[in-house]
C-alpha cells in the first residue's frame, strides 16, 4: 500500500467515538487499507487476543494458533467452573472469575515489566543498565513470557492446557511468569547504580 | 429401536452454554432461584417413569462409585469433573428397559436387550442409567465398560495355558475383576454366594467347593497368571448361583459387537491377528449372554456404525444354540 493509505477503524464503538469528536469527517474521504481477516466489528472481538494469537502463530498457521488459544480459554473456563462448583459459600463463589477473557487481560497486566535491562558498553565493560520501556514493548514482553512459560512443559501435557494454567496463575499474581517479571525488577533495583550510564 | 431426536452431545452443549450464560460474571447469583425445569429431584432410577422423560437426574456421589473403573464415556467424564455432578438425562429407551425389567417373569430364560444407534446417540449413557437402576434394585452387576478396550487396546497378551491356541488378556481380566468387586461389594458379603465346584489352577493352587465367591475373585486379582480362567469360572458360578435363586443378575456389556469383529489389535507373538473367539475372555461373556439361565437380564450395546453387523451377531447366536 502507498504510505498515505490509512488503517481502517473496524470497531463500531471506536467509529461512534470518532463521530462524536468530529475526527470521523477527516477520515471518511481518505483512501483506506482493507481490514485484516481477523478484524471484525463483532463485540466478541478483542484486539489484544488477536495480537496474542499472532504471537503464538508459527509458519503462518493461523488456524492452529487460534485453535490453541480457544482451547486454552475453554480449559480456563473449565478449571474456573470446577472451582466454582466446589465452593461451599456464596462469597467464595462470587470471588471466582469465570470469564477467560477477563483472566487473560488480568494475566497480561500482571506480567508487564516496568523496567528492562540493556547492555551498555562503557570503558570496555558491558554493564546491565535498568532502562524504562514503552507500554507496547512491555505488553509484548508480557505476552512473549506467557507463551514461553507455556512451552516449558512435560511432553505429555498439551500446550493449551499449560497455557491455561499459566494464565490463571498470572491473573492471581503467582506462578512462573510473574516470578520472572519480579526477578527482572529485582535485578534492575540491584543495578540501580549503573542507571547514569544511560546518559554518560 | 432408538431414534435420536436430539443427540446427547447436543444436549450437553446446550447445557454448558446455558450454564455459562447464567454464570458468565462472578457477581449475580439469585438466592431464591427456582430449580430449572429440565432437572428432577428424583434421583432413584427405580422411581423413574415416562413423566420424567427429558429431564436430568443427578447420580448421588455414593452411587457414583459403580462407574469408578469405567462405564461412562470419556468426554462425559470430563463434563462431570467440570460441573462437579453426574447428571444423566432420562430417556425413553432406558425407561422402556427399566419398565421391562420391573415386569419380567424371572422364572423364564434370560431376556436379552440390545441398544443400537448411530455414534453419539446415547447408548452408553442409557446403559449407565439402567446399570444404576440395577444397582439400586440389588442386582448383581456384571458390567463390561467397553469391550473395545480389550480387543483394540489390550494391555498385555499371553498364550493361554488352559486352552491350546487361545490368548489370555490377563491384566485386563484382573482389572475387570477389580471393577466387578468394587461394583458388587455390598452383595458379595452375602454368605449364600458360594462356589459350586472345585477349581484347580495348578498342582498347589485350587479354590475348593463351598468357598465364598470373594475368594475366587481375590484369587484372580492376586494371581494374574490365572485371571482370565478365573473370569471364565466366575461367569459359570454366577450362572449357577443366579439359577439357584441366590441373587438376581444384570449383565450389561457395552460394545458387544467387539466380541465378533475379526479385525482386533490383539496379536500373537508371531504378530498375527487373533480372532475374538480365540480370546479366553470372550468365552466368559458369550456364556453369560446365552438364554440357558433365568433370574437375570442381559443388556447389550452395539459398538460399530453399520447396523447390518447385528445380523452377523444373530448368526453367531444361532451357532451357539446349535452347540448347546
Amino acid at each position: 500500500y502507498p504510505s498515505y493509505y490509512i488503517k481502517p477503524v473496524h470497531k463500531k464503538e471506536v467509529q461512534d467515538e470518532l463521530a462524536k469528536s468530529g475526527e470521523l469527517q477527516k477520515l471518511v474521504h481518505m483512501p483506506t487499507r482493507a481490514a485484516l481477516n481477523d478484524q471484525t466489528c463483532s463485540p466478541a472481538q478483542d484486539d489484544l487476543i488477536n495480537l496474542f494469537i499472532n504471537y503464538i502463530m508459527r509458519d503462518g498457521l493461523k488456524v492452529l494458533a487460534r485453535d490453541l488459544v480457544e482451547r486454552a480459554f475453554e480449559n480456563i473456563k473449565r478449571i474456573q467452573l470446577e472451582k466454582y462448583h466446589k465452593c461451599a459459600s456464596e462469597e467464595d463463589k462470587q470471588k471466582i472469575e469465570l470469564n477467560p477473557r477477563v483472566i487473560f487481560h488480568q494475566a497480561v497486566e500482571n506480567c508487564k515489566p516496568i523496567l528492562n535491562l540493556t547492555p551498555i558498553k562503557r570503558g570496555g565493560v558491558r554493564y546491565q543498565v535498568p532502562v524504562p520501556i514503552t507500554p507496547k514493548r512491555s505488553q509484548f514482553l508480557s505476552m512473549k513470557w506467557l507463551i514461553a512459560a507455556a512451552k516449558e512443559k512435560d511432553s505429555k501435557v498439551r500446550f493449551h492446557h499449560q497455557l491455561a494454567l499459566e494464565l490463571i496463575d498470572a491473573a492471581n499474581n503467582r506462578g512462573r511468569v510473574v516470578k520472572r517479571k519480579q526477578d527482572l525488577h529485582r535485578q534492575c533495583e540491584a543495578n540501580r547504580a549503573y542507571a547514569h550510564y544511560r546518559w554518560s | 429401536m432408538i431414534k435420536s431426536v436430539a443427540s446427547e452431545a447436543v444436549m450437553r452443549r446446550i447445557c454448558i452454554s446455558l450454564k455459562s450464560s447464567q454464570f458468565s460474571t462472578a457477581s449475580q447469583v439469585q438466592p431464591n432461584a427456582k430449580p430449572p425445569s429440565f432437572r428432577t429431584s428424583e434421583n432413584d432410577p427405580q422411581k423413574h417413569t415416562t413423566a420424567h422423560i427429558g429431564q436430568f437426574y443427578q447420580i448421588p456421589t455414593k452411587e457414583r462409585k459403580i462407574f469408578l473403573y469405567g462405564g461412562l464415556p470419556k468426554s462425559y467424564e470430563i463434563q462431570t469433573k467440570t460441573f462437579n455432578e453426574t447428571c444423566i438425562m432420562i430417556r425413553k429407551p432406558s425407561i422402556d428397559i427399566i419398565n421391562c425389567l420391573k415386569s419380567l417373569d424371572y422364572s423364564k430364560p434370560a431376556v436379552r436387550f440390545v441398544l443400537f444407534g448411530k455414534k453419539g446417540n446415547g447408548k452408553s449413557l442409557s446403559l449407565a442409567h439402567v446399570l444404576h437402576y440395577g444397582y439400586k434394585s440389588g442386582c448383581l452387576l456384571v458390567h463390561v465398560p467397553w469391550v473395545g478396550n480389550w480387543m483394540r487396546r489390550c494391555k498385555e497378551t499371553s498364550n493361554s495355558e488352559a486352552k491350546e491356541g487361545h490368548i489370555d488378556l490377563n491384566l485386563d481380566a484382573a482389572a475387570w475383576l477389580v471393577h466387578f468387586k468394587s461394583q458388587n461389594e455390598h452383595l458379595l458379603n452375602n454368605p449364600e454366594l458360594k462356589i459350586s465346584k472345585d477349581h484347580v489352577w495348578s498342582k498347589r493352587e485350587n479354590t475348593p467347593k463351598g468357598a465364598p465367591l470373594t475368594e475366587l475373585i481375590d484369587f484372580g486379582i492376586n494371581r494374574i497368571k490365572y485371571a482370565s480362567s478365573c473370569v471364565v469360572s466366575l461367569a459359570e458360578e454366577i450362572k449357577q448361583l443366579t439359577t439357584g435363586g441366590h441373587c438376581k443378575t444384570l449383565v450389561a456389556i457395552d460394545g458387544f459387537n467387539a466380541f465378533f469383529y475379526p479385525n482386533t489389535r490383539v496379536f500373537t507373538e508371531k504378530k498375527q491377528i487373533v480372532h475374538p473367539h480365540k480370546v479366553t475372555l470372550t468365552e466368559a461373556f458369550l456364556n453369560l449372554t446365552k438364554f440357558d439361565w433365568n433370574n437375570s437380564a442381559i443388556l447389550l450395546t452395539q459398538l460399530l456404525k453399520k447396523i447390518r453387523r447385528l445380523i452377523y451377531l444373530d448368526i453367531f447366536w444361532d451357532e451357539m444354540d446349535l452347540n448347546i
